[in-house]
């Protein structure tokens, strides 16, 4: 049984350069793949069951089947905005092992035909896109981009565009946008980017981790590659695990292991043994699954069954220690921010949300703002243009519907505190209201 | 690209059955097939492709899951679509609550209440409650968007409509969202005012009370005032107005969509100048010059002197009307010329008289296109003309052809236009070289040598290739839209021939959607020359029985004493006509000068004798045909300020007076008096033009058009382009802010232009001029001053200077070649 793919020797020194990389069998893959007919390619990309790893989980080959055939200008896109809070897997692909990202996108553009590619990487991954520059200069250097890739005949030019810091420019079709150096603002869809992408192209647009995986499924070929995981989530995936745990970090695991042994085995579980509160399965806009959900299998459909979703694959801890409300002000404070302001429900609904939230924690909520915070959510859930507004919607009101009773005695608690703190200002005033002295 | 097919399906609404064209989007469907409105702030279809921002349109569409934005979703065969459901009603009562929580609902002050489309959602759509209690955004207000839009972004609810029309309808890349989510604001990209000349669209199509007309601000609320329907005949482009009328004021001016016209748009020009009806300086009653000074007279006075000064001058008159004047008052003073004084000497064209049978060719009704073809052909060929100064609005639609229509646009001009950045390919000639230009695309077409006539037309010849292939490559259908001076000068007749037989090469004679659409100078100067306002044709577009003095003759006439009196209707011809030094001699020369004038321009100033009032156009009744053969009826939508009468009673009046009554009893008589002798204009009524006009080359009755020779014409060799050898060619042109009406209206007043002299940057070097500076242009003895504007991708050798500008116009100099220096 394969551990690691992705991850396979991610530790070893200089990975990130070409030299290493090849030694260790670096592009081969691609070798390997510009000999196969483009159709099969996409037949084996289909074949292996890889779903997208950057949130909605689109199989990755039947988005690059959608691509139309044909002799206009295609791209592939590779989104390395890795935004969603928890989520840090990508950087550490990027930062260590440049190459196998960049063979990937090499394979993924011959399937589809494209010329030019591009890689759009956050701006604040600043190290780790230089990094990646210098790696897609050694691989120019090398003959594996430019004209004529190891004598094949395809020519790809793939270029490296940094953003300038909005979590928005991570949807796709704003990340288009914003490579077409516009504001970064999401599109509506359809058309969907593989008929009319980056420039109106066709555009193949995935996730660094669905593109890194590539050269796998070249290797292990469509079935070996299936055969990892469970029904309909084939392969491997890396799981950053952030929050109250005692080791947080990457790993890399075989979709379905149990959630428990991911966050208690590999990531050693919250300190001085508290106990679980909540955890997010797939980054910050998933909806929460409490400690009774922990036997839930880490694949797609076990944890949808479990009324969230994968996501992006970021486990975010929470122990017994941590205040819902704030998590919920942090929650709705990052997302009003990073909300386009595009469509109504949710540049208004987020900063609702936030304000109701401020409310509970400064004393000056009641029990109904809770009602009016449920019924917000449930007004943008499916009412957006992106998935933005759904991204704080879900997890906010999953933590309302599943840790009430917290939200209510905080607002309590808070109420009588704001008076206490009110009455002492009175009596400190010392003013005297129609012959009352306090 | 052809005009798309329309095919109908059959889809289901709350239950109804609707036919619907295919691929209509759903809220258009909806509401125009099956009377079901569903709410919508963002979306317009005339702005483009719906964006789905706003998420007021939601509706289940069943098959799909979520609720589907109904403005971008198009309509197919047998959709389910239910706009009434329960989760429908929720979705809208949700998102109007969230558009509401930063709206100050301040209706009581807001200039938008009453005519509000968030005011008629709320209303329609919303929950009727709101449960925020937080405080709302809050932002200066209210700002000064321009001299002329005032922005409010606290009524603001983003739904992007004005900085989409800035970056796609109107293009000129100003209006921008700036901030991200909640704090989003829009502004200017660069900070300073949006100054554009089609920015007053942004305020009709904002959904609230966000972007208001400094103008209107606070003038009136909608009960206070009336809609009336007319033309606004500022421009040749003749678009479709509606006029707010409170007391007999107009008090805003709105745009009536008209797809065939306007396409729902308005300049600014068109937008606020309705405000110089109602200022000091229009002339709004009798006057006579009496020891020197202009006086207010009676209209007794005023009308038995006119007379008898006309009845003395008799066959001695010489009359120049302008593009404003009606069909019916053109009419009426062919009349009075003609059969009351016995003198042929009219003209409403500037340029010279153009022979009657190329007038025929040029509007033969097989070979005029309809504005919509500008936006559906394969090609359109800007050919002496700049459409954003010319006709304001065709500017928007040839974007809209090249935007959405992939149209290819070539554009060949002698000055740089505003449609380069836009055009597949832009070719530049020597000003006044038009016909040498057209003989050379023509002859390239024909697969003759073109290179000799190019280098005479001061042209490229690698450019005259390169738009001949472009148009062959584009496909079929050829718009060629041509401005009036290619057939003006010395040479008219010669260019009037180039053009025909540029469109005979092309073979757009008879072909659906292509042909020739005339920019002519004057605004109804196409329904002018068709009733016979020439001194060269008669009603109907037949030979004149006698041909008279065209305008450049009547000028020397008037010089050399051979005419002692002048008849100006809404003209001046020391702004509208060429040749200003030779006007200004034949003006002093000339013993009366009867105006019909609403301001006192410089001619009417100066020399009038009698002058009456003009009426406004909001005050006019009549008809006038767009230059592409749509006649349209201009409706009185206000009463006649101060002491103005009817035109064309005056001109009736006048006659009967003389000795020679048209028995005009009423305006509409005289309609249907030329529907009724021109004979392709037979068969038309009031009624039938209505609201909408009619093209009357689409009609049955175009057939009884007089027949014309056909193309291809023998062409004598065009003479060469002026060699510049130290001095600079002279070219001119007319700014969109150019005209008595901006300098008059207090809020366009700032956009009237002063003179510039536009210079290639290799000119401005070798002469020592730098930008901004006072220059001198001279040719003649005669000189006109402006500040020096080098511009980047003006042609080298030439210096273009403004026309229709009082003072230092550029009609003063006499070409080809001034004398450029610093002050």
């Amino acid at each position: 049984m394969i551990s690691t793919l992705l991850f396979e020797g991610i530790d070893e020194a200089g990975l990130n350069t070409i030299d290493v990389y090849r030694r260790r069998g670096g592009y081969t893959q691609l070798a390997a793949a510009l000999k196969m007919p483009q159709d099969e390619l996409i037949t084996e990309l289909t074949g292996s069951g890889l779903r997208g790893r950057g949130g909605a989980g689109f199989p990755m080959g039947k988005k690059a089947s959608f691509i139309p055939k044909g002799d206009m200008q295609k791209y592939v896109v590779c989104n390395a905005d890795e935004s969603e809070p928890g989520t840090f897997k990508d950087r550490e692909l990027i930062q260590k092992n440049p190459h196998q990202l960049i063979e990937g996108v090499i394979i993924a553009s011959y399937a589809i035909g494209a010329t030019i590619s591009y890689i759009y990487i956050r701006g604040e991954y600043d190290q780790q896109a230089d990094i990646l520059d210098a790696a897609i200069e050694e691989a120019r250097q090398g003959g594996m981009l430019g004209e004529n890739i190891l004598g094949s005949g395809f020519n790809l030019q793939l270029e490296l565009a940094r953003g300038a810091g909005a979590y928005i420019c991570g949807e796709e079709t704003g990340l288009l946008d914003s490579l077409e150096g516009k504001r970064g603002n999401p599109r509506l869809k359809p058309p969907f980017p593989a008929n009319q992408g980056l420039f109106q192209g066709p555009t193949l647009i995935n996730n660094v981790e669905t593109l890194s995986a590539v050269p796998s499924i070249v290797k292990l070929g469509a079935e070996g590659y299936a055969a990892i995981g469970v029904k309909d989530s084939a392969g491997t995936k890396l799981v950053s695990v952030s929050g109250n745990v005692e080791r947080p970090g990457n790993y890399e695991v075989e979709l379905g292991r149990s959630s428990r042994e991911i966050i208690y085995d590999l990531a050693g579980g919250p300190t001085d043994g508290r106990a679980i509160k909540c955890w997010f399965p797939g980054g910050s806009s998933t909806p929460v699954l409490t400690a009774d959900d922990l036997d839930v299998g880490y694949d797609y459909d076990s944890i949808e069954a479990a009324g969230s979703m994968l996501g992006s694959g970021a486990i975010i801890v929470v122990d017994e220690t941590q205040s819902i409300v704030e998590l919920a002000y942090k929650l709705a404070k990052f997302y009003s921010h990073e909300s386009c302001g595009k469509c109504t429900p949710c540049r208004e609904g987020t900063r609702w949300t936030f304000h109701m939230v401020e409310r509970i924690k400064d004393g000056t909520a009641t029990p109904m703002d809770l009602d009016i915070m449920a019924a917000v959510q449930e007004q943008i859930i499916g009412h957006c243009l992106c998935v933005l507004g759904d991204a704080m919607a879900m997890p906010i009101g999953s933590l309302i519907a599943k840790f009430r009773p917290e939200f209510e005695a905080e607002i309590e608690a808070n109420r009588n505190e704001r008076e206490r703190k009110l009455a002492a200002e009175f009596a400190a005033a010392e003013v005297e209201i129609e012959g009352i002295t306090a | 690209m052809p005009r798309p097919v329309e095919k109908l399906v059959s889809l289901t609404i709350n239950g109804n059955t609707v036919q619907a064209p295919e691929g209509m989007m759903l809220a258009d469907a909806a509401l125009k097939y099956g009377d079901v409105e569903i709410p919508v702030f963002c979306y317009d279809a005339k702005i483009g492709p719906p964006v789905g921002a706003c998420r007021m349109c939601l509706v289940e569409v069943e098959g799909i899951p979520k609720l589907q934005a109904g403005c971008s979703v198009a309509v197919t065969d047998g959709m389910v679509v239910n706009t009434e459901s329960d989760q429908v009603k929720a979705a809208q009562e949700a998102v109007l609550e969230f558009i509401l929580i930063n709206h100050p609902l301040d209706c009581p002050v807001c200039d938008k209440g009453g005519e509000c489309p968030l005011q008629d959602n709320a209303f329609g759509w919303g929950g009727g409650l709101s449960r925020f209690i937080e405080p709302k955004r809050h932002f200066e207000k209210p700002l000064a968007l321009s001299p002329l839009i005032a922005i409010d972004r606290e009524r603001c609810i983003l739904c992007y409509r004005c900085v989409r029309y800035s970056q796609e309808v109107a293009e000129d890349f100003q209006l921008v969202l700036e901030e991200r989510g909640a704090d989003t604001f829009v502004t200017t990209f660069d900070g300073h005012p949006y100054v554009a000349p089609f920015s007053g669209n942004i305020i009709e199509l904002c959904p609230v009370g966000a972007l208001t007309s400094r103008p209107y601000r606070f003038r009136a609320r909608p009960w206070d005032i009336e809609q009336a329907g007319s033309i606004c005949t500022l421009c040749p482009a003749q678009c479709n107005v509606s006029f707010s009328v409170r007391d007999e004021r107009v008090l805003r001016v709105l745009g009536r969509d008209h797809d065939g016209v306007d396409d729902g748009w308005l300049c600014d020009k068109g937008r606020f100048a309705y405000q110089a009806i109602h200022v000091d300086e229009r002339v709004t009653e009798p006057m006579m010059r009496d020891g020197g000074e202009l006086r207010p007279v009676t209209w007794e006075l005023a009308i038995e002197t006119a007379a008898k000064l006309l009845a003395h001058a008799g066959a001695n008159t010489g009359a120049i009307v302008g593009g404003e004047t009606t069909n019916e008052e053109g009419v009426l003073l062919t009349h009075l010329m003609r059969e009351a004084l016995g003198s042929n000497d009219l003209d409403s064209r500037p340029g010279g008289a153009l022979e009657p049978e190329l007038l025929r060719a040029l509007n033969q009704p097989s070979l005029q296109a309809a504005v919509p073809d500008l936006q559906y052909a394969h090609a359109v060929l800007v050919l002496d003309c700049e459409p954003v100064d010319d006709a304001p609005i065709l500017d928007l639609r040839l974007r809209k052809g090249v935007r959405h229509h992939d149209v290819k646009l070539v554009v060949a001009s002698s000055r740089p236009s505003a449609l380069d950045p836009r055009a597949a390919h832009s070719a530049r000639f020597a000003p006044g070289c038009g016909e040498a230009f057209a003989a050379a695309l023509a002859a390239e077409l024909a697969g003759q040598p073109s290179a000799s006539l190019a280098q005479a037309a001061g042209a490229d010849p690698a450019d005259v290739t390169a738009v001949a292939q472009t148009l062959k490559d584009a496909g079929d259908e050829v718009v060629i839209l041509w401005g009036e001076r290619l057939t003006g000068g010395p040479r008219r007749n010669e260019g009037a021939r180039a053009l025909l037989n540029l469109a005979a090469q092309l073979g757009i004679d008879g072909r659906d959607c292509a042909g020739l659409l005339e920019i002519p100078a004057g605004t109804n100067s196409r329904g002018l020359r068709e009733v016979g306002v020439l001194p060269n044709a008669s009603i109907g577009l037949g030979d004149a029985a006698v041909a008279g003095r065209d305008s450049r003759e009547i000028a020397e006439a008037l010089a050399e004493g051979d005419l002692t009196a002048l008849i100006l209707l809404h003209s001046d011809p020391l702004l509208d006509q060429p040749d200003g030094s030779l006007w200004r001699r034949a003006l002093g020369k000339a013993t009366t000068v009867v105006a019909h004038a609403a301001f006192l321009t410089p001619a009417v100033k100066e020399h009038a004798n009698v002058i009456f009032p003009a009426e406004s156009y909001a005050e006019k009744e009549g008809t006038v045909v767009h230059p592409d053969s749509r006649v349209q009826r201009l409706r009185r939508s206000i009463a006649r300020q101060g002491e103005t009468r009817a035109e064309w009673a005056l001109l009736a009046e006048l006659s009967a007076r003389i000795g020679n009554d048209p028995a005009a009893l009423t305006c509409s008589m005289v309609s249907a008096r030329i529907f009724d002798q021109v004979p392709f204009y037979n068969g038309l009524s009031l009624d039938l033009i209505g609201g909408a006009g009619i093209r009357w080359s689409e009609r049955a009755e175009a057939a009884s058009f007089p027949s014309a020779p056909a193309a291809p014409f023998q062409l004598d060799a065009p003479p060469a382009a002026a060699s510049p050898n130290g001095l600079l060619r002279l070219g001119s042109f007319r700014s969109i802010w150019a005209s008595p009406e901006v300098e008059a209206s207090p809020a366009l007043a700032f956009l009237h232009p002063r003179q510039r002299v536009e210079i290639a940057p290799g000119d401005a070097e070798r002469l020592g001029i730098r930008h901004g500076e006072n220059v001198t242009v001279a040719s003649n003895g005669d000189s006109v001053t402006g500040l020096a504007e080098v511009r980047a991708g003006a042609p080298e050798g030439t210096v273009f200077l403004q026309n229709a500008i009082p003072g230092d116009s550029a009609a003063q100099l006499e070409g080809p070649l001034v004398e450029v220096r610093r002050s």
